[in-house]
């Protein structure tokens, strides 16, 4: 049962992750970025390129397809949403557009690298015992590089202005720009950075289980219904979110089958919109 | 021959599902994406009762649309419960959680495996439809009552208030429209066309599984009706024909099955963020400004 | 008396998590036939205490009761149907409706509203249909004179006018529901150009005398309500703390200083 556990927590680290990932968009600019779940298939064929295709360190090429990824996310922002925003497109047409995106990018991937299931690396990993615990290699590098992304980004916000310049670019665009803030300059600063956090999240996963050009798409729904149950518009709240939907999904495989488990993950999503849609870190505003 | 009816039928049977996916999307403004639920609890349900019962088609039609209406209950409950991003978040978790059912609960749906050998549409209880022809009049049929139907709801005082909701719910209500119906009401007849179109389509191909009614196919028919055009019933029309038929000359262009099928898909995105770009409301659709 | 609030307290949460009485036990009392105004400093609650009697903010304690029944807890649309019209702050018509579709919308007919009676009633609905538009031109003919400009422009979108002018027709609109004995007008005149507010200071007066409405209407143009009010609700902390006459409301020592600020 601790093992589940854990294995689950872990699992919500990689959820937390691309949840942070999805939110810095969201929050900032509103923009349903439904694209992320094709970014983050462009991050892992990256990753998949240059450590088993050219050979390359792991380290190096995890850094290499992180480094791309922030482009290819920024890219998104040039190509697409920036100039629907200045042709005045609804949230709704963006959010379409961003389908079409993801459609694009995920069977281009698939054309040029096929649609099999790919792995990394074939070697049988090491495994560490801590007591009756049983950790792969993988799993304590989504572990600990997770934790210390997060925790490190969480500084961030709390002892820098960034944060606050986030927020009040969510609050308003016009009078952000007004102001004399760079409203273009901070969104792609928000795209890359998302960018950044949807392919750390999508190499520490791949490296433990393989990839195909399909799995974005549920992925990243596993990270939206993370950052809805936290709570939407912060961004501790993803990782509290994350961690807490990969503890049920294990709960949830160890007690029925793991076949039940989108279901449960929806239909708890769905009971938070209905009776929580604040999240559990939020509170309710007065609305009128 | 076969293949030109094959094709056709195919048009009308999106013909349907992209219809009836306007009315919420494109005429109220609720974008859904769980339409591919009610396609395949349709078909589901119309597996159930053409198996189990020999019924004459009309019949079997209203108990299919009227038990897929039912299932709409759930999402008009979410769309009075909740807005915008969280009820397309919400469609999206109903599309997910019917889907996992379907392939899941092995006892009544046999699962990943299908339900083969579902039997032919009899039309007044003794015509048993013959091949490909009786489908594609079928078929046919029921896409021009669809058709005619969706045109008069969209010139009724009905369509009147959807698109008053659309740009201002608060005042609709404060008008004395009860907009929790109009909702219920405008998810019970999408549900229920969708639903009729799956009745077709499971006896047509006379095979069920729940592969066909993912995630991706319901995102399938949103693009098709962007494509197309939203809020009027000629952008529909055009969307269902248009991503019926390109995969259709795409074979014969000759290319291999396996890029044909991702270079299809890129095709349909590139369409969608063109026409996103060029004409938000789709090619023949409504302008709404 | 038209409308009675009685005792109306509602509570909201704000972000730090602080509870705080926006409305602290309202009683008014509007009478019918007259005009009254509702002021009061911003963020005292004059909209929410709309929302409360339209049925918009329900989870307040205390009693509404409209005609001699208590409509508390009752739903938007029902209270719309009993006879409350409602203007809303700053909302526009709809911009994607022609002008008469946008009068159409409002009538307490719903025929042909519900998609089942579309296939058993199509004369009726046709019948009806011709009524609602006859109606709307019959509005327009009272209230802006027999040959206004907007009788040409009937199926024009509604987006085309100014917004001053889609603000006379939002107030033409409460006349197409028959049904229609009190309208709650918040801030008419906001953003409005001056011959546009002569143009809705007689249309209010017209309906009152014409029509036998009664009106409560929140204005911050303490010009307009000088004009126009019978009589004055004053709102402040959560209370009615003064009623009357306007002059009586308006020249009160305390209400100068603390709204007025004269």
């Amino acid at each position: 049962m601790l093992q589940f556990l854990i294995n689950g927590l872990i699992t919500g680290v990689l959820y937390s992750l691309l949840a942070i990932g999805f939110a810095l968009v969201y929050n900032t600019t509103k923009v349903f970025h439904i694209a992320a779940s094709a970014v983050y298939v462009v991050a892992a064929y990256m990753f998949y390129t240059f450590a088993s295709v050219l050979g390359m360190p792991l380290p190096l090429a995890c850094l290499l397809s992180v480094i791309v990824t922030m482009f290819v996310n920024w890219g998104t922002e040039v190509v697409i949403y920036r100039p629907l925003k200045r042709r005045k497109a609804s949230l709704n047409v963006m959010m379409i557009a961003s389908i079409g995106l993801m459609t694009i990018l995920v069977n281009v991937i698939a054309m040029f690298y096929g649609n099999e299931t790919k792995v990394i690396d074939n070697v049988i990993q090491k495994t560490y015992t801590f007591g009756e615990l049983i950790f792969t290699t993988p799993q304590m590098y989504q572990l600990v590089i997770g934790s210390v992304v997060m925790i490190l980004f969480m500084l961030v916000l709390a002892f820098s202005r960034y944060g606050l310049r986030l927020r009040a670019l969510s609050a308003d665009e016009t009078l952000f720009e007004t102001l004399g803030y760079n409203t273009n300059g901070t969104r792609s600063g928000v795209f890359v950075l998302s960018g950044a956090f949807i392919a750390l999240a999508s190499c520490l996963t791949v490296y433990d289980v393989g990839l195909d050009p399909h799995m974005g798409m549920n992925v990243l729904i596993n990270a939206m219904v993370a950052m809805i149950i936290g709570g939407v518009g912060r961004f501790g709240t993803c990782i509290l979110g994350g961690v807490l939907l990969g503890v049920l999904q294990a709960v949830v495989v160890y007690l029925f089958a793991s076949n039940w488990q989108n279901a449960i993950t929806f239909v708890g999503l769905i009971l938070f919109l209905f009776f929580r849609p604040q999240g559990i870190a939020g509170y309710k505003q007065r609305t009128v | 021959m076969e293949y030109i009816l094959h094709i056709v039928i195919m048009i009308c049977i999106y013909m349907v599902l992209v219809l009836s996916a306007n009315l919420p999307v494109g005429m109220a403004n609720l974008l859904t994406m769980c339409q591919a639920a009610f396609y395949g609890i349709g078909a589901y349900i119309g597996t159930f009762f053409l198996m189990q019962f020999d019924l004459p088609f009309i019949l079997l039609a209203i108990l299919v649309m009227g038990f897929t209406g039912l299932f709409s209950m759930i999402v008009s409950y979410a769309s009075v419960k909740l807005k915008n991003d969280y009820f397309i978040l919400g469609t999206l978790g109903f599309q997910m959680i019917a889907y996992t059912i379907l392939y899941n609960w092995t006892d009544v749906t046999r699962g990943p495996y299908g339900i083969p050998g579902i039997p032919t549409i009899k039309l007044f209880g003794i015509v048993e439809l013959e091949g490909v022809v009786g489908y594609c009049v079928l078929a046919l049929a029921v896409a021009i009552v669809s058709i005619w139907l969706f045109r008069m709801i969209k010139s009724s005082p009905f369509g009147r208030v959807l698109k008053a909701m659309r740009s201002d719910e608060l005042s609709v209500r404060a008008l004395g429209r009860n907009t929790t119906l109009l909702k219920v009401q405008t998810f019970f007849i999408s549900a229920a066309f969708s639903g009729l179109a799956g009745l077709i389509y499971s006896s047509y191909v006379s095979y069920v599984d729940p592969t066909s009614f993912t995630l991706d196919e319901s995102i399938f028919i949103i693009t098709a009706l962007f494509i197309g055009g939203i809020g009027n019933v000629k952008g529909p029309v055009l969307g269902a024909v248009f991503v019926v038929i390109l995969p259709e000359l795409l074979r014969f262009v000759g290319l291999p099955d396996a890029v044909a099928a991702n270079l299809r898909q890129i095709i349909y995105g590139v369409a969608l963020v063109v026409v996103m770009f060029v004409r938000p409301q789709g090619l023949l659709g409504e302008n709404s400004k | 008396m038209i409308l009675n609030l009685k005792h109306i307290e509602l509570s909201f949460t704000n972000s730090s998590r602080e509870v705080f009485n926006l409305l602290n036990g309202v009683d008014l009392a509007v009478p019918k036939g007259k005009i009254t105004a509702l002021v009061g400093g911003n963020g005292t609650g004059k909209t929410t205490l709309f929302n409360v009697i339209s049925g918009f903010q329900r989870d307040y304690k205390g009693k509404v009761v409209f005609e001699g029944k208590d409509i508390a807890g009752k739903s938007a649309h029902k209270i719309a149907r009993l006879g409350i019209g409602r203007l809303f702050q700053g909302r526009q018509l709809m911009g994607n409706l022609t002008i008469l579709e946008n009068m159409m919308v409002a009538s307490e007919s719903r025929a042909g509203e519900s998609p089942f009676t579309l296939l058993f009633h199509p004369q009726k609905i046709t019948r009806k249909e011709e009524e609602k538009k006859n109606k709307a031109i019959q509005i327009f003919k009272d209230l802006f004179g027999e040959d206004c400009k907007y009788l040409e422009m009937l199926d024009c979108k509604a987006s085309d006018l100014s917004y001053g002018e889609q603000r006379l027709i939002a107030i033409a609109r409460l006349l197409m529901n028959a049904e229609t004995k009190l309208l709650l007008l918040d801030e008419p005149t906001a953003g409005v150009n001056p011959v546009y507010i002569e143009t809705i200071r007689n249309m209010i007066r017209k309906m009152v005398k014409e029509r036998g409405l009664s009106v409560l209407l929140i204005e911050h143009n303490m010009h307009f309500v000088r004009e126009i009010a019978d009589c004055c609700a004053y709102l402040d902390d959560g209370v009615i703390e003064k009623f009357g006459t306007t002059s009586q409301v308006l020249d009160d020592k305390e209400v100068r200083n603390s709204y007025l600020g004269l």
